[in-house]
């Protein structure tokens, strides 16, 4: 069971993974169990079809509420979903380092002959599969819900905007994982990568609001999750790999920094 | 083959503007059982973590067995371990799990000699961590020092929580250690400590090495408080320009003196009178430091 840095990364978060699951799932399927009464009010469209709705920013470019994909984008995978990742990614990202190192076992753990850069990686593949995990029971659940209702939603369209917003969480658990490597911070590291969050969720859900400033949306993480509707239109290839790199330079910065500092007693 | 175990060379450390330990030199040759002795905040731990590279010299370097703690601190962990000070394990997980755990990231353990390690420190390597004593947990972390039977064993205060029974049978560890060629590098601020197991001690002090001595030579510096209640009041002038003796304070029938090196003048002194009790303090820290420091520098600084 503890055969590695990873295996026992895992291990560690195997209950709060059951439990914030459990959560979650129940969460998003009593969110689709509402999807009849909705489906027949289509008045709801008219309301938030409204350009200058300010509920857009928290539901999204909605025109069709009623439909499968419009509610399920407005209700979950607009802002519940991808909030449901960053909460885990970056709870867990900043602790995989400071945690260690506040609690003082870092140096227990180093004192064996591993290069740091090995437990950094480790800590990040603990988290990618602990994601996976998550992404897994969240469209499960999706799925289970759906049935429920009798949604005319595709299973594999489900998957690929959950494997998205997974994409988006591995990208703020990286950002978390760096500010911990690099400060050995963790209250820190929550608190700045947080802010971040939510500054570039404004940034994606603002921004369209006047056509000027819309290109800066390209800027915010969230544009690369959401903007290519995977729910509708499948995963887009392109805007995964543009955070596959955005996790992938962090976790690079993570490993210089906590190579190059000095360890916290 | 290097007989050198750990070398330092003009080891600096600041943090920031606050000073941890300067120009260090210290030498431990292999197969010795190095005492580093000095008051808390005295750099012990700091020097220890830089050897392990845990922390970076600002100035000099460091080596084990001739290889740089920078460059090739990777091969010299596979061949030190390490007891932290003031260790912290993880809470949740049992003795034994922690075990395998640093087993599994080390390579090869000899289980029998783990259990053998859990018998003679009497301790349940089964129970979880965050059920046990400050002394049971740092029997773990004796446990997994001893256990990869490495060629250089690091501790930082090995015996702090530990009984007096327990700290015994840490000795003989040692001695065994020692016995099989291996070195033992420990951390202390307890002067009978290092008396007992070592035969160098290193003596650190703000940041410095005072002094590096054969613990012989250190226990004819060493100074001990005597008190000594006599039967009758004693002549005021029976104990003056006795060698070793100084301090002196007679007070009726009670004598009270610090006695430097061999009490043999003094004791021969005292069998003229009838004597009804003595006690004896273990000299602590700042009375060796003063001992090694009586040519007039000023200690307190």
């Amino acid at each position: 069971m503890m055969s590695s840095v990873f295996m026992k990364s895992l291990w560690d978060q195997r209950k709060s993974l059951i439990w914030w699951g459990l959560g979650c799932a129940v969460l998003i399927i009593v969110t689709i169990l509402f999807y009849p009464s909705v489906s027949d009010t289509p008045e709801l469209n008219e309301l938030l079809g409204d350009e200058t709705s300010i509920a857009r920013v928290f539901v999204g470019d909605i025109s069709d509420m009623t439909s499968p994909e419009g509610y399920l984008n407005s209700q979950l995978y607009y802002l519940m979903i991808p909030l449901l990742f960053l909460v885990f990614a970056i709870s867990r990202g900043s602790g995989a380092i400071a945690g260690e190192e506040e609690s003082g076992t870092l140096d227990l753990l180093l004192s064996n002959p591993q290069p740091r850069s090995k437990i950094v990686l480790h800590k990040f593949a603990a988290l990618a599969v602990a994601l996976t995990m998550f992404g897994i029971v969240l469209w499960l659940s999706a799925v289970v819900g759906s049935v429920f209702v009798d949604m005319d939603i595709s299973f594999v369209k489900l998957g690929e905007v959950t494997l998205s917003a997974a994409f988006l969480g591995a990208t703020f658990g990286a950002l978390a994982l760096m500010l911990s490597c690099a400060t050995g911070k963790r209250n820190l590291s929550i608190g700045v990568a947080s802010a971040m969050g939510v500054a570039t969720y404004f940034l994606n859900a603002l921004l369209p609001l006047v056509d000027a400033l819309e290109p800066l949306t390209r800027l915010s993480p969230f544009y690369y999750y959401i903007d290519a509707d995977p729910l509708t239109n499948g995963l887009s290839i392109l805007h995964a790999l543009v955070l596959a790199c955005l996790s992938g330079s962090m976790l690079i910065v993570a490993l210089i920094t906590f190579d190059r500092r000095d360890l916290a007693v | 083959m290097n007989d050198t175990a750990i070398l330092t060379r003009g080891l600096t450390k600041f943090y920031g503007s606050r000073k941890g330990i300067q120009a260090m030199d210290l030498r431990v040759e292999r197969g010795e059982v190095f005492g580093f002795l000095g008051p808390n905040g005295a750099g012990k731990t700091t020097t220890i973590r830089t050897l392990l590279d845990f922390i970076r010299p600002t100035k000099g370097s460091a080596s084990i067995f001739g290889l740089d703690s920078r460059k090739n601190s990777l091969e010299i962990r596979k061949r030190v371990s390490y007891l932290p000070g003031d260790i912290a394990l993880y809470e949740k997980m049992t003795g034994q799990e922690i075990l395998s755990y640093l087993a599994n990231l080390r390579g090869r353990i000899d289980w029998k000699y783990v259990d053998d390690l859990a018998d003679r420190l009497q301790c349940n390597l089964s129970q979880t961590i965050h059920t046990l004593s400050r002394g049971n947990k740092q029997k773990i972390g004796l446990i997994q020092a001893f256990m990869q039977q490495p060629e250089l064993i690091i501790m930082d205060e090995p015996t702090s929580g530990l009984d007096p029974l327990m700290q015994q049978e840490f000795y003989g560890l040692v001695q065994e250690v020692k016995a099989d060629g291996r070195t033992v590098f420990i951390s202390s601020h307890n002067m009978s400590e290092v008396e007992k197991i070592c035969d160098r001690v290193g003596i650190i002090r703000n940041g410095e090495l005072v002094t590096v001595e054969d613990v012989n030579t250190l226990k004819e510096h060493a100074v001990h408080q005597l008190e000594v209640y006599f039967a009758n009041p004693i002549p005021k002038n029976a104990f003056q320009e006795i060698t070793g003796v100084r301090n002196v304070e007679t007070d009726g029938n009670v004598l009270r003196c610090t006695v430097m090196g061999k009490p043999d003048a003094l004791i021969k002194v005292i069998a003229q009178f009838e004597t009804e009790k003595i006690s004896s303090h273990e000299p602590n820290l700042e009375d060796i430091f003063l001992s090694y420091y009586s040519k007039g520098v000023d200690y307190d600084e």
